[in-house]
């Protein structure tokens, strides 16, 4: 009897496997080619209600001038992860024309694997970025092997807010700018108020690999000058300016400034001074907090210097994304893919458009010459230095690992240099020791 | 007696046979086939690792969090979900009247997803929140989601909450079922309330806390939404459960290959615990009489 | 003697206050998302009870949020219903079945399958995620309802409680069945499935939750609008860029009320068959 059980057992498994190895039947989701002179393509949305509404506002109005092309926009699941599930589509061969919320590291992975199609090999790309003028911005985005993945849509030039109605009540009537400086309002502040803090963010003891884009890279950037932290498969990250990024944040934990526990709305409700913001912020803070004010309330700062470097020369990290289209689509389908891009694109209007509904700003060189612009950063003043310091940021790492990497810098170094559980040299050491052993 | 049907047999199975080949048996082989291999879905080459992946993991920081912090939940969990079960088994079943609406009411909670906890006590435990603002003021500052003692804490005690109903069901049936000649007995033996507890009642109600245990140990191995929501394994990998890690593997960092290897390694510790549990657990019941 | 009574009665009582103390701390939970839901937006996560309430939070939900666009509520309603019943009638069906075997029939092999639904209930299903769901889009399930019912048909927590029932059943009664000429179908449904009526009832009612409050796969498994279900709707709702508590609050609420209302209703039936069960 068990004899003939393991036999079953074993040519049922050798039955999944043969059939598992089988080629996809059908892809049903890659979108059906020309049927009949229409190209269908599927244009994968990103997990945020408002992008999804503009590019189906897009697709509709693009439909209507071009009766040959469908377009359906749907939305990129973002369970379990929204990388994995365009690699899911990709390994199910279900994968769509193209979509949007690619970041620099996921772009590299993809081309790494073939799954991307150099969009300066398709034509149109270049007219594309000669008329949204963008030819500086995207000269970041260029990957090793001198070919453009991805066509940035948005580009957020994180800034930092800083309350100033509550600095003032410490004797500053505008933020400060290098490390000692913010160091001594934060002596002020707690000699003040020892409930109040500096910077109140869960995240700071969070090792989520995108988490550090917000903490870590706003301010290791404006401490280097722009230093890439890893190239290609080499870690050239400035130990100096890391160090010196560490040792600040060792301080403000010293010094109490750092608040690491979960709250909700620290910055609004006056419990910390000093925050990471995004353009997106602004929208929230018209329907939960009205009180905040641009210049009364809160003003916007880049990312605070080492002592003895110039401050007007700061960088800051540049949260930015963009439209892939996959090699796994028909060649009619990525003609009309580039089509629809470059017809969205030759008019500002729809940049306006998106400016003003997603709240992030377009990637582009003339956001504040450009005069369709003026309108909405006279209407939202807060807007204009993101504009301005879009050429300041820079744009994430491009490694095909860059989760694993960055989770290395959380991990190693700034969870435990914020809970004082190590020295700075030691994490900045003991990282970069990791991230080299993660690189081979 | 009946003689063997085989085919009547497999005909009723079949159902079940049938989805567990599609949706068991296959995902499983090709999630086998993925743990010796260093692919990550999308890559148009990969290769064979052998047991690298397995290497890799038994030396990882996170496999190794995940296999400690499994039993640091059961030490947290098992006791107060059992304690707490315990109580309000005893509790609705000395009411005469209304018990239904208790053990359902306190049946409640288990309908909750853990999704919706998760944010609840986000919201009750975030520094501004009431709860805190009152510790504050009696110069109480405890650091919830960012301190490891802390976040084991609050993960198992909203674990326990969830299933306390659940539980308590179980054993209120248990109690139900001692035959109440045995309390007469002992009343006119001038037994104790406290002797009566814990030399009749609980050594009776053996049958019913076997499967309450057994249940509560399974729930430790599975842990994710909880910590997903709230801790994502940390501080520094001290909520980190097997189904956390094999998610970010999986998930985050892409590695279908690897994160297979840990599901494996997964696997084979869930089975040896539960066979350790059910050992002890039986032991257990031979002490008072069950065997 | 009056002073014993008397001793009774407060015992009593001490016995009900604490109980329904008890009752309101765990339950305490569900009103604080209750009326938070409800609760102006400047004091959610503010106040243990909030003074001043708005339907605000419900109207942003219904409006389309941050976007102002309107979703399919109602659709994503009835596809929640849809996948929810048929999935539950299926593992229903198919445990009956399954169990009766397992318990009653004899068959080569009944101890093989008995211990791989074991191992299979074991294993930790988040590495099969990748998996399944390649394979459904092999057999070309993907982005329909039986992409979402199908996978979701067998439930081995099901077999597993309808086994260990029949298995208490005794078998003179399918024995004097077989006597009067019964087929094992007729058993099933006239026998085994009247006599199982209190464990029924409880595993209906826990699928359907489960059921109900799956996210994941309805999320994985489907692709267009029209099929999404209100889980997954819910979770549409909220982008990465700001958190609105009082939505998330008012989207909770609306996830967990029909389940709540089912077990409100069937709550007796279901603590007897559980009880039933349990002995």
């Amino acid at each position: 009897m068990r004899k003939s059980n393991a036999v079953l057992l074993l040519s049922v498994m050798l039955g999944s496997v043969l059939s598992a190895c089988s080629t996809g039947q059908g892809n049903p989701g890659g979108g059906a080619a020309a049927e009949g002179g229409v190209t269908t393509i599927e244009f994968w949305a990103a997990p945020n209600p408002t992008q999804q509404a503009y590019w189906q506002q897009m697709a509709k109005a693009y439909e209507a001038d071009n009766p040959g092309v469908k377009i359906n926009v749907s939305v990129i699941k973002e369970s379990p992860s929204s990388e994995a599930s365009i690699q899911a589509a990709l390994a199910g061969k279900s994968a769509p024309t193209m979509s949007e919320n690619i970041n620099r590291g996921f772009a590299a992975q993809l081309a790494g694997s073939k799954a991307l199609v150099p969009l300066d090999t398709l034509p149109g790309f270049a007219e594309i970025v000669g008329s949204r003028n963008m030819s500086q911005t995207i000269e970041s985005w260029s990957f090793a092997d001198g070919h453009q993945y991805v066509l940035p849509i948005y580009s957020n030039a994180m800034l930092f807010g800083w309350r100033i109605d509550l600095l003032k009540e410490l004797g500053y009537d505008r933020p400060p700018q290098t490390y000692s400086e913010v160091l001594e309002l934060t002596g002020k502040l707690k000699a003040a108020n020892k409930d109040r803090y500096l910077w109140a963010k869960a995240d700071l003891a969070d090792p989520t690999a995108w988490k550090r884009w917000f903490d870590f890279f706003m301010l290791y950037n404006a401490a280097s000058g722009g230093n890439n932290f890893i190239e290609g498969n080499r870690f050239v990250g400035d130990d100096k300016a890391g160090v010196e990024t560490l040792t600040f944040l060792d301080n403000l934990r010293k010094a109490g400034g750092l608040l690491t526990q979960n709250a909700t709305d620290p910055f609004e409700t006056g419990t910390s001074v000093f925050a990471d913001l995004g353009p997106w912020t602004f929208t929230y803070w018209k329907e939960k907090f009205p009180e905040m004010k641009y210049g009364e309330t809160f003003a916007l700062s880049m990312p605070p210097v080492p002592d003895g470097q110039d401050p007007a020369a700061s960088k800051t990290f540049a949260d930015t994304k963009g439209i892939v289209i996959y090699a796994s689509a028909t060649e009619e389908q990525k003609k009309a893919a580039m089509d629809f891009l470059k017809w969205v694109y030759a008019n500002p209007e729809n940049d306006l458009k998106w400016f003003e509904q997603t709240m992030l700003p377009p990637a582009r060189d003339d956001l504040t010459t450009n005069e369709s612009f003026q309108a909405i950063l006279k209407a939202n003043p807060e807007l204009a230095p993101y504009a301005e310091n879009v050429p300041n940021a820079v744009p994430p790492v491009d490694n095909a690992k860059y989760n694993e990497l960055q989770t290395l810098i959380g991990q190693e170094a700034l969870n435990k240099v914020v809970r004082g559980e190590i020295s700075p040299q030691d994490g900045w050491a003991n990282m970069k020791k990791a991230i080299e052993a993660a690189l081979k | 007696m009946e003689r063997p049907n085989n085919r009547l047999g497999w005909l009723f199975t079949s159902p079940y046979l049938i989805y567990s080949v599609v949706f068991f048996v296959v995902p499983l082989v090709w999630s086998l086939y993925l743990s010796i291999t260093d692919w990550d879905l999308i890559a148009p080459e990969y290769h064979f690792v052998g047991l690298g992946n397995f290497l890799d993991a038994l030396r990882s920081p996170g496999v190794r969090s995940a296999f400690w912090v499994t039993y640091k939940f059961m030490l947290v969990f098992i006791p107060i979900v059992t304690v707490m079960a315990l109580t309000v088994a005893v509790l609705v079943s000395g009411l005469p009247r209304c018990k239904s609406l208790f053990l359902i009411g306190f049946f409640l909670p288990y309908l909750s997803s853990g999704v919706v906890s998760s944010l609840i006590v986000k919201g009750l435990l975030s520094y501004n929140s009431p709860v805190n603002t009152l510790l504050r003021g009696f110069g109480i500052s405890i650091d919830w989601l960012g301190t490891p003692m802390a976040a084991l804490f609050v993960v198992g005690v909203i674990l326990a909450w969830k299933f306390t109903g659940y539980y308590a069901l179980i054993l209120t049936a248990g109690l139900g079922s001692i035959d109440k000649e045995i309390y007469e007995a002992a009343a006119i033996d001038g037994v104790t309330d406290r002797q009566r507890f814990w030399k009749i009642t609980l050594p009776l109600l053996y049958p019913s806390l076997y499967t309450t245990l057994i249940l509560a140990f399974g729930v430790t191995f599975g842990i994710f939404t909880e910590v997903y929501q709230l801790t994502g394994g940390g501080p520094n990998f001290a909520t980190n459960t097997w189904q956390m890690e094999i998610f970010n593997q999986a998930f985050k960092n892409l590695q279908a290959g690897y994160a297979s290897a840990v599901a494996l390694l997964a696997s084979l510790a869930t089975f040896a615990s539960i066979y350790v549990v059910r050992k002890l657990l039986e032991w257990w019941g031979k002490r008072y009489g069950w065997s | 003697m009056v002073g014993a009574k008397r001793h009774r009665q407060l015992r009593l009582a001490v016995r009900y206050a604490f109980a329904l103390v008890l009752l309101l701390l765990l339950v305490y939970p569900y009103l604080y998302m209750v009326l938070n839901s409800l609760a102006d937006w400047s004091q959610i996560d503010r106040k243990l009870i909030p003074t001043s309430y708005t339907l605000k939070s419900y109207e942003w939900l219904f409006s389309g949020g941050e976007t102002g666009v309107s979703r399919p509520w109602t659709t994503a309603f009835v596809n929640s219903v849809i996948v929810s019943v048929a999935s539950t009638a299926l593992m229903m069906l198919f445990g009956v079945m399954v169990a009766y075997a397992l318990a009653k029939l004899k068959f080569r092999g009944r101890d093989f399958t008995n211990n791989f639904v074991l191992f299979h209930m074991f294993f930790p299903a988040i590495i099969l995620l990748i998996p399944t769901f390649l394979t459904v889009q092999r057999i070309g399930m993907y982005d329909t309802y039986l992409g979402m019912i199908v996978p979701k048909a067998l439930s081995l927590w099901a077999i597993f409680m309808y086994t260990n029932f029949f298995k208490a059943i005794p078998d003179a009664f399918i024995e004097a069945a077989k006597l009067d000429g019964a087929s094992d179908w007729t058993i099933m449904y006239k026998i085994m499935l009247p006599m199982s009526k209190s464990i029924t009832t409880v595993v209906f009612l826990f699928l359907l939750m489960e059921r109900w409050t799956e996210l994941l796969w309805d999320m994985i498994v489907v692709q267009s609008d029209e099929l999404l279900t209100l889980n997954v709707l819910l979770s549409q709702m909220f982008g990465p860029y700001a958190t609105y508590p009082g939505p998330l609050y008012a989207a909770s609420v609306l996830l967990t009320l029909p389940i709540i209302v089912l077990f409100v209703i069937f709550g007796k039936k279901f603590q007897e068959g559980m009880q039933f069960n349990l002995k």
